[in-house]
């Protein structure tokens, strides 16, 4: 299998952006014309298991999204293979990170 | 008329550096070709490659005020001067305005630029029909000038890697092509992560083609046909 495929990561950065598109227009209506929410509200939307499925799902779009975007950057830049692979393995081991934190923040508000 | 002229000399040893000159235009002189070549009449140092002197052979791109054109057929009137003349950016330079395309013709040739068919040839021709032959427009007018080449972010980054526009619209004109039948390789070798996708839809490549082509617009027919292909 290669490491560095171009299409796959192509399509998954097209279809994250999508969702993140999404996200971004929703969150602008709901902004412009619903009511503030507050932070009881916020933890209340967090807990229901639909609500936390779509912020699952953001923070998915989002960390995948970003991977890709470093990941060309990198490959762009960073021309040495050792450093490069050192850049790749932090970046995924920090957004790795950040997933799994979502994770257990998502889980905590739903116990 | 002011110039401003890159100038480089591997020989001498002296550092790249820009060479004012002032020329008198003639009454006919129309084009930035004519004004070099009144350069080169005052200093027969000055080098650049031409040939057509209309647009057709694509030897004389450069990088006149910041933008890769055909000096040939860039109109004097209107440049804001001194005029800035260099070299195609990206490329190797080997004199003045003269740059190595070694890397550029080797993309070139690596997506196969004729067609591979095996089967037995027609007695007179492989005929088309009018739509087939349509889908060519916007791609066989490439003069391989490297205008676009030159001015793709992407190209500068991994110019031994990533085929380039120049070289992918080259490819998508033998992809499109109904007499060929090596559709499927040809695909197969674009999709890489190097090849074909480092390009991130700059368009640089589009704005500066000075026949008028989309290169971009290519490129995406590529990718739209890879993910067809793996559906």
């Amino acid at each position: 299998m290669r490491v560095f495929t171009g299409q796959r990561a192509f399509l998954l950065q097209r279809l994250t952006a999508l969702v993140l598109l999404a996200y971004v227009a929703g969150a602008a209506v709901r902004l412009a014309f619903g009511a503030p929410l507050s932070l009881g509200q916020w933890r209340d939307s967090a807990a229901h298991p639909a609500g936390a499925a779509l912020i699952a799902l953001l923070a998915a779009a989002l960390l995948l999204h970003a991977w890709v975007g470093v990941r060309d950057v990198v490959l762009d830049y960073v021309k040495p293979l050792g450093l490069r692979v050192a850049v790749l393995g932090m970046v995924a081991a920090a957004l790795a990170f950040l997933g799994l934190w979502t994770a257990l923040i998502l889980a905590s508000h739903a116990l | 008329m002011r110039f401003r002229v890159y100038r480089f000399n591997p020989e001498s040893g002296a550092k790249p550096a820009f060479q004012d000159y002032e020329v008198r235009l003639q009454a006919a002189d129309r084009k930035v070709l004519d004004a070099l070549v009144r350069i080169k009449e005052a200093d027969d140092s000055v080098s650049f490659r031409r040939s057509c002197r209309e647009g057709v052979c694509g030897s004389d791109a450069m990088n006149i005020n910041g933008r890769n054109a055909l000096a040939c057929i860039t109109a004097l009137e209107g440049l804001r001067e001194p005029v800035v003349l260099a070299p195609l950016p990206g490329f190797p330079v080997i004199r003045d305005l003269i740059v190595d395309m070694t890397l550029f013709f080797k993309h070139y040739h690596e997506i196969r630029p004729y067609l591979v068919n095996d089967e037995p040839p027609p007695e007179l021709e492989r005929l088309q029909s009018p739509e087939e032959r349509d889908r060519l427009n916007g791609l066989y007018e490439c003069i391989l000038c490297a205008c676009c080449t030159g001015f793709c972010p992407s190209y500068w980054w991994n110019p031994d890697k990533f085929i380039g526009p120049a070289g992918l619209l080259q490819a998508e004109r033998f992809i499109v092509d109904s007499r060929d039948r090596a559709t499927a390789e040809r695909l197969a070798f674009l999709d890489d992560v190097y090849r074909l996708y480092r390009c991130r839809t700059i368009m640089n490549c589009t704005e500066v083609c000075p026949k008028g082509l989309s290169p971009a617009r290519a490129i995406e027919h590529i990718k739209v046909q890879l993910v067809r292909r793996s559906t």
